[in-house]
């Protein structure tokens, strides 16, 4: 079982006088293959929320544990896809996503099977032997995702994965993810400022308010998606015209527009 | 655009090659005692190219001046790049290394030349040592600073897939640096000539800078310019084989097209 | 405090404390000058040619009031200093006004880059032989050959402050029917300052350099002219004295034009 706990988490940053006091208090809990977004305006901590996961940063006080285990270092059991894709400009894409499973020490033909069944899987067949300035930004992501998906992790962590792709291919990336969770569920971490893509992707969506950063409340979106059966529709535009979408949706903006305008 | 520019530049060399041929042997505005004519430098040529000059022809002076700088050059690569890298990667390092650093640095590559004479003579060694001593410090500076501009993204990216150390430095420091160590390599290059020239006219029983120095004692123009054009393309080949290695090892990092998506 | 402490990982680490900074930093000086005090000390590279650090120290002092090759080392640095100024000023007077130009009049452009692109090649230092002959040994020929090494940044730097500056500005001052003179001297010039001074920065390191070169070929006077002298009588105190002075010299000139051109950044709103 893979979830990921917040356990009373405070995280300060700098010291003295320039201290800011970044996380208040979070307590978290992302079941088991639940696939949890947080939003919140700007500069609230999300992505601090996440790098405590993935062990970039510690908690000041309080512990954040996956499956059980505190996290004290960086490690592929916790696959992280940046914003910025980060993808090694050095290596072709094969080469970006083999890096992990040859840290793995995995044999060659193992390496290769996985691989070639990630590239499949992302539909990066034809560009596995480019460099990454070769590919379009939305590739680059498809390949920084395959890069998390092939080490097999316990969790994935996201890092508003979509926030640098223009808007079209923004939406195929986010039809695909659906497409993805559906096929090779994971416990995720999906850190976003877009209502709208947190609603379409997440079982649960947190609202953070502003700095410091707490949970303010955690919206359902799971039940109601079963209810109304979303999953009938392969389009995004057909889901987000559903009362059930508008609703959740206009429900979690104001919850975050109170949290702007204040 | 182009072809108006390259058309400019041709007629521009057409035109000091005649000036330097009216200047020199039609009207004898530059008398042949300061610079000489285009026949006194083919004749120049010719000599050292045929009989020799300071003791063998001009392919052997410059095979040997370019032996000694592929020599300190590699030197200064191998101790000066891993030096960088190791200072980069380390802070402890760093702040161990720096201050001796920061001492040696201001003195000028050519003001070990007299040093370097003392303690090795006026052979071969003491040309790779000081040689060596040039290029080392821009090498170490950039291959440093290389390090220090990675993007953090990409090391937190390199952790997060649990990459060893060894395997940490060689595939992601290493490449992520490398456009700035190939900066540094040519500036390497560049001092490396420099030096090797200056050290050889101080005093040197062979190579380029012997036959400029001989020329120099003889009085003969001709000669000199024979041997500086000669530094030049030694000078330009080598540059351009470091730009050939360079677009080899950063081919990742050469092409324009992004296609749109 | 802080719990759950993550390990930093193996690269960089954090930031040293100023304490474990200058401890390091003075455990590798130590070092260093241990290590060449041990190794004349004791006599494993003879005195004659590596003498202690404690020698050439008293050496260089020494210098200042013994004369050797003629004059004392303050003499000799006055004698480099002054030409190293002329060659200095010579390549700035000529290289700014030309790079200026050349990044406005795109035929003066295409005209001298063919030029300046073949001779660049030709190393300063083996322009040794012409200005020998040209100039002497006394105060010409060394200044030709730290012209040659400060001439090209010099050039280059405004050539691209010029060609590089803000469209715009160029565009807003040819509206107001702004002349070539003026355009130039108006717009371009300061516009390219930040630019122009950094060119400098590095004509001056790179004619330090040719300085040191030239003078010990070519000189009857100078700090490189005594090393010389001594390296020809086996005097390695002085030619070790010789370089402290070189150095330290390069690096007040050094550290006197990052202070201007900090002070200037500053005074023009820059950074």
């Amino acid at each position: 079982m893979a979830s990921i706990r917040f356990d009373k988490v405070q995280k300060y940053f700098g010291r003295g006088e320039k201290r800011t006091h970044a996380l208040a208090n979070i307590d978290l809990e992302i079941r088991d293959r639940e696939f949890l977004a947080i939003v919140g305006p700007s500069g609230c901590g999300k992505t601090t929320c996440l790098r405590l996961v993935a062990g970039f940063e510690a908690a000041s006080e309080g512990a954040v544990s996956v499956a059980g285990k505190r996290v004290t270092e960086p490690g592929p059991d916790r696959a992280v896809v940046f914003q910025q894709f980060a993808l090694f400009p050095w290596k072709t894409a094969r080469g970006n996503i083999d890096l992990g499973l040859r840290n793995k020490r995995m044999g060659g033909e193992e390496r290769a099977k996985r691989i070639a069944d990630v590239l499949k899987l992302m539909n990066l067949d034809s560009h596995a032997d480019a460099f990454p300035h070769q590919l379009s930004g939305g590739m680059q992501q498809r390949v920084a995702i395959a890069r998390a998906y092939v080490l097999d992790p316990e969790v994935l962590l996201m890092d508003e994965p979509f926030g640098a792709l223009d808007a079209q291919t923004r939406v195929v990336m986010q039809e695909e993810l659906v497409r993805l969770a559906r096929v090779r569920p994971r416990t995720v971490l999906f850190i976003t400022h877009a209502v709208e893509e947190a609603v379409y992707l997440a079982d649960r969506v947190a609202v953070m308010t502003r700095r410091p950063g707490t949970i303010k409340e955690i919206v359902d979106v799971k039940s109601m998606r079963e209810a109304e059966d979303w999953n009938r529709f392969e389009r995004i535009e057909d889901v987000m015209d559903l009362d059930s979408f508008v609703h959740l949706r206009t429900r979690i903006w104001k919850s975050l527009r109170e949290e702007k305008d204040s | 655009m182009a072809w108006r520019r390259q058309l400019v530049g041709l007629s521009t060399i057409i035109t000091v090659a005649l000036a330097w041929y009216l200047a020199t042997s039609v009207t004898g505005f530059i008398s042949g005692g300061r610079f000489p004519s285009p026949v006194d430098t083919w004749a120049a040529f010719r000599q050292i190219s045929g009989r020799g000059y300071a003791d063998g022809t001009l392919l052997a002076h410059a095979l040997h001046s370019l032996r000694l700088v592929a020599m300190g050059f590699a030197v200064a690569i191998a101790t000066g790049v891993p030096l960088g890298l190791l200072m980069g990667w380390s802070r402890r390092a760093e702040a161990l290394i720096n201050p001796v650093f920061l001492l040696i640095r201001p003195i000028p590559p050519l003001a070990w030349i007299p040093l370097a004479i003392l303690w090795l003579g006026l052979g071969d060694a003491a040309k790779i040592m000081v040689i060596w001593f040039a290029a080392f410090v821009p090498a170490v500076i950039n291959s440093f600073a290389g390090v220090r501009a990675v993007e953090p993204a990409l090391l937190e990216a390199a952790r997060m897939l649990g990459t060893p150390p060894w395997r940490f430095i060689t595939e992601v420091l290493a490449p992520s640096a490398s456009p700035m160590i190939f900066t540094g390599l040519r500036l390497s290059l560049q001092a490396s000539w420099t030096t090797l020239v200056a050290a050889e006219l101080v005093g040197a029983l062979f190579g380029l800078g012997r036959v400029l120095n001989l020329a120099q004692q003889d009085i003969y123009p001709g000669m000199i310019l024979v041997g500086m054009l000669a530094v030049a393309i030694c000078g330009w080949l080598t540059t351009g084989l470091l730009a050939l290695g360079e677009a080899r090892a950063l081919a990742w990092n050469q092409g324009e097209s992004r296609p749109a998506s | 405090m802080e719990s759950g402490r993550i390990k930093t990982g193996f690269v960089m680490g954090p930031k040293l404390s100023r304490s474990d900074a200058l401890g390091l930093g003075g455990l590798g000086l130590a070092g260093f000058l241990g290590l060449w005090g041990a190794l004349s000390f004791f006599g494993i590279v003879p005195v004659e040619f590596l003498p202690s650090p404690f020698a050439v120290g008293s050496r260089f002092i020494d210098l200042f009031a013994e004369p050797f090759a003629g004059f004392t080392l303050p003499q000799h640095l006055g004698s480099s200093l002054l030409r190293y100024l002329y060659g200095v000023l010579l390549a700035a007077c000529i290289g700014i006004p030309l790079g200026l130009a050349m990044g406005w009049f795109h035929l003066l452009d295409d005209i001298v880059t063919p030029i300046f692109n073949g001779l660049r090649f030709i190393a300063p230092i083996a322009w040794v032989p012409f200005a020998a002959l040209w100039f002497g040994t006394g105060i010409g020929g060394p200044i030709l050959i730290i012209f040659a090494g400060a001439f090209p940044p010099c050039l280059i730097n405004a050539y691209r402050g010029a060609r590089f500056v803000e469209p715009r500005l160029v565009e807003a001052a040819r509206m107001l029917g702004t002349n070539h003179g003026r355009m130039l001297t108006e717009i371009l010039l300061p516009a390219s300052v930040p630019s122009i001074v950094a060119g400098l920065r590095v004509a001056a390191g790179l004619g330090w350099q040719s300085l040191v070169g030239a003078e010990l070929i070519v000189a009857s006077a100078g700090v490189g002219f005594m090393m010389v002298q001594a390296q020809a009588s086996v005097q390695t105190t002085t030619v070790m004295a010789g370089m402290v002075a070189i150095g330290l010299t390069g690096l007040a000139i050094d550290v006197a034009l990052r202070q201007g051109e900090r002070w200037l950044h500053n005074r023009l709103g820059l950074d």
